[in-house]
């Protein structure tokens, strides 16, 4: 197995396209060199004859289910080979079993959750037996669990031998266990060195992580310290509280609720995070904190004010978000229209300072789209519209996903320093270790509930809550431990 | 109606759903045309009633599924009736027979004569198509084009994919539009919504041209995983349903 690692935009993504000859064949640039896939040079070949040999997973889940139904999205690879009807019946349910997913044959793909998706559209990969298994960040959007249990599957396709793997991962304390062979690039898209992991962590360790690459070591060991930020000193009435929300509750289909009686309170200043396997409700409830959705039942106060009632104008000064495709925040065509979006001058002027101590100066960056820039850039220039009008609550969803140490660094750095005093900062992550640079207070949701806080004793949880919370513990999916402990 | 309606196992065991979905269509087609040739007010309503009732005898849909999936299709075919019986040409008409004075508009009984057979037409075409939903896997009709009607395999099965993709768009429209609202701009469907929707559109569709290319999509010869065959099942319904629509338009 060989791991490819580098920062963000060190072509990693084209490299392992190039190998399943998608580059150059269906993306457009220039193309030198030689990659030969057996005797099979990728650039020229069928694609049929490259596809026969060479499988590829990508980062998102739900855009590479071709079809709505598993076991057809598995048989789609293997119908376009021509194989014959008996062999396709005999290898779907043996493809799908592999990767757990036995008895969920005519489950439809949307219907299933991130992780199981991803393992979904692995077992499609591997079904037509490739002798090379090509992996394109493939946990980026999963929670630890899912992870996990996708790494699990990967470490038994290497103990049996039976196909070459080629893995991009940022996830260091997973995937470097499992290299035979690391390949790092450097910013450029050169290679910096390629070679054993042991070798590797010896002789360019330093280079490799001044380059933005995450190594092992980050993960285990190493103590994160704890965030510098003062602990917050409960002053004055509750009802100075950032935001208060009341036995909240939401449901998208009726009798489904995903987020259940939930009690929670933060105080100006306090910074939060929100952690929980992916479809615990985290999503949703920020959505209602931030106004964005409105309550079945109970009730959210943001500074006093029912966010989902007030005027977008007012909701602005409230609350601020980074989505967590932050694509889908952009609405202007250029980078400095972005910045200045509905803002007075002074806080015009605030946010052109925060793009310049991000590195993204509006000379440089300003006339460019925002929808061009990297995963990066744009998660920067996300932060920056968020709080540019320094709000009272500060809003992030998965906002280190995909992300290299440097722009992770970044981002600490932003929630540490440029976050004003009042701001209370809520963010929903899988990354413990984030959570622990960033966050005082660690708050746990699992299937809609509450189910865990160590926030100030009894101020977010009364004893009622408690209870509640110590009962529904029990049945909850496993938590998601920490890398350090993984 | 963007969203595919789920078909239950019930409705896929059932007989017009192991019909093929192209007898389905050339049935539907039939009656259409059929429908188009009479201007009286019973056919239409017979074969609307003989639509519905197959479609939960033999479609075995639960009633609660056909009656969401054409409620607000009939206030269509209603709403369609309603503006031909006010705003009629023949209501301006001193020679026609006025029926009733509702303020300031006449109506006469040639208006309602074209309104009622209108709303009845709708009513039928509305009637089928949503039986045709209610007991058709759209993976299915897409198999049935290819296999059957020996549509490109490249075309059709694209098509299907990025069907597929229609609720992610939806979501992506929900998450755009709340973007809008926690940066402090109104207007909830703001065109320049379009633009973000359209770059999303595009990124989708990359990336899934991409994962069918790696899966050796259109790449050679194909086999089919799931096989649809001809069978007395197809002739059976073909057959009645065309007996019905000329016993409909004898009447």
């Amino acid at each position: 197995m060989l791991l490819v690692v580098g920062p963000s935009g060190s072509g990693k993504s084209t490299f392992a396209r190039a190998i399943a000859g998608l580059v150059p064949r269906d993306v457009p640039g220039e193309w030198r060199g030689s990659l030969r896939v057996g005797d099979l040079e990728t650039s020229t070949a069928l694609p049929a004859d490259v596809a026969a040999r060479v499988g590829i997973l990508f980062q998102d889940p739900g855009s590479q289910l071709v079809m709505e139904r598993a076991e057809d999205d598995v048989a789609f690879g293997l119908e376009n080979r021509a194989w014959p009807l008996p062999a396709m019946r005999a290898r779907v349910p043996e493809s799908l079993a592999a990767v757990g997913l036995a008895g969920l044959e005519r489950q439809r793909g949307s219907r299933l959750s991130g992780g199981q998706q991803q393992r979904l559209a692995l077992a499609g990969v591997e079904a037509p037996r490739p002798s090379v298994l090509v992996l394109d960040e493939p946990t980026a959007n999963l929670d630890p669990g899912g992870a996990r249990t996708l790494f699990d599957r990967l470490a038994r396709i290497r103990a049996d031998r039976r196909a070459t793997i080629v893995l991009v991962e940022h996830r260091a304390d997973l995937a470097w266990p499992l290299a035979d062979l690391v390949l790092a690039l450097d910013g450029g898209g050169a290679p910096l060195d390629i070679g054993t992991p042991a070798e590797i962590l010896a002789q360019s360790g330093e280079r490799l992580a001044a380059a933005g690459i995450w190594l092992p070591s980050d993960l285990v060991g190493e103590a994160v310290p704890r965030a510098r930020v003062a602990p917050h000193a409960p002053v004055g009435p509750p009802n100075d509280d950032a935001l208060i929300t009341d036995h909240l509750r939401f449901e998208y289909e009726p009798g489904r609720p995903v987020v259940r009686d939930v009690d929670l309170r933060i105080a100006p200043g306090e910074r939060v995070a929100l952690v929980g396997p992916n479809g615990s409700g985290k999503s949703t409830l920020l959505r209602l904190v931030a106004g964005l959705l409105r309550p079945r039942f109970g009730s959210v106060s943001l500074a006093g004010r029912d966010p989902a009632r007030v005027k977008p104008a007012r909701l602005a000064m409230l609350a601020g978000y980074v989505f967590q495709d932050p694509e889908l925040g952009f609405l202007a065509d250029t980078v400095s229209e972005e910045v200045r979006l509905g803002l007075d001058a002074a806080a015009a002027v605030r946010a052109i300072e925060l793009m310049d101590r991000l590195g993204m100066p509006l000379q440089r960056f300003g006339s460019r789209s925002p929808y061009q820039l990297s995963g990066g850039e744009q998660r920067r220039l996300s932060v920056v519209t968020a709080l540019a009008r320094a709000p009272r609550l500060l809003v992030l969803d998965e906002p280190t996903f995909g992300q290299d140490r440097n722009g992770w660094e970044a981002l600490a750095g932003i929630i540490e320093e440029l976050v004003e005093d009042g701001t209370a900062v809520l963010v929903a992550t899988h990354d413990e270790r984030f959570a622990r640079r960033v966050a005082r207070r660690r708050v746990e949701m699992a299937d809609g509930w509450i189910v865990a806080d160590d926030g100030p004793g009894g101020r977010s949880a009364g004893p009622f809550a408690t209870r509640r919370g110590v009962r529904t513990a029990a049945p909850a999916p496993e938590l998601a431990p920490t890398p350090g402990q993984a | 109606m963007l969203i595919p309606p789920d078909i239950g196992a019930g409705q896929e065991a059932s007989v017009l759903g192991r019909t093929s979905p192209l007898v389905k269509l050339g049935l539907a087609l039939a009656w259409l045309i059929g429908l188009a040739t009479t201007l009286h007010v019973l056919p239409p309503v017979l074969l609307a009633i003989a639509a519905l009732v197959a479609g939960l005898s033999l479609g075995q849909v639960p009633p609660r599924s056909l009656g969401g999936a054409l409620a607000p299709l009939v206030v269509a075919a209603a709403s369609i009736a309603i503006a031909n019986l006010l705003f009629s040409g023949s209501n301006t008409d001193p020679t026609a027979t006025q029926l009733a004075r509702l303020g300031p508009f006449r109506i006469t009984r040639e208006a309602a004569d074209v309104a009622l057979a209108l709303g009845a037409r709708v009513l039928a075409i509305v009637s089928v198509g949503v039986v045709f939903a209610q007991t058709t896997d759209p993976t299915r009709l897409v198999d049935a084009l290819v296999q059957q009607a020996r549509l490109p395999a490249r075309f059709a099965y694209g098509a299907l994919a990025a069907y597929q993709a229609v609720p992610r768009l939806g979501e992506d429209l929900t998450t755009l539009r709340q973007a809008r609202r926690i940066r402090g701009l109104g207007g909830a469907w703001h065109p320049r919504l379009l633009v973000g929707l359209l770059v999303r559109a595009i990124r989708h569709a990359d990336q899934l041209a991409l994962a069918m290319d790696a899966r050796a999509f259109d790449s050679g010869p194909r086999s089919t995983y799931r096989p649809i065959t001809w069978g007395w099942r197809d002739v059976a319904i073909g057959l009645g349903g065309l007996a019905l629509l000329v016993a409909a338009l004898s009447r």
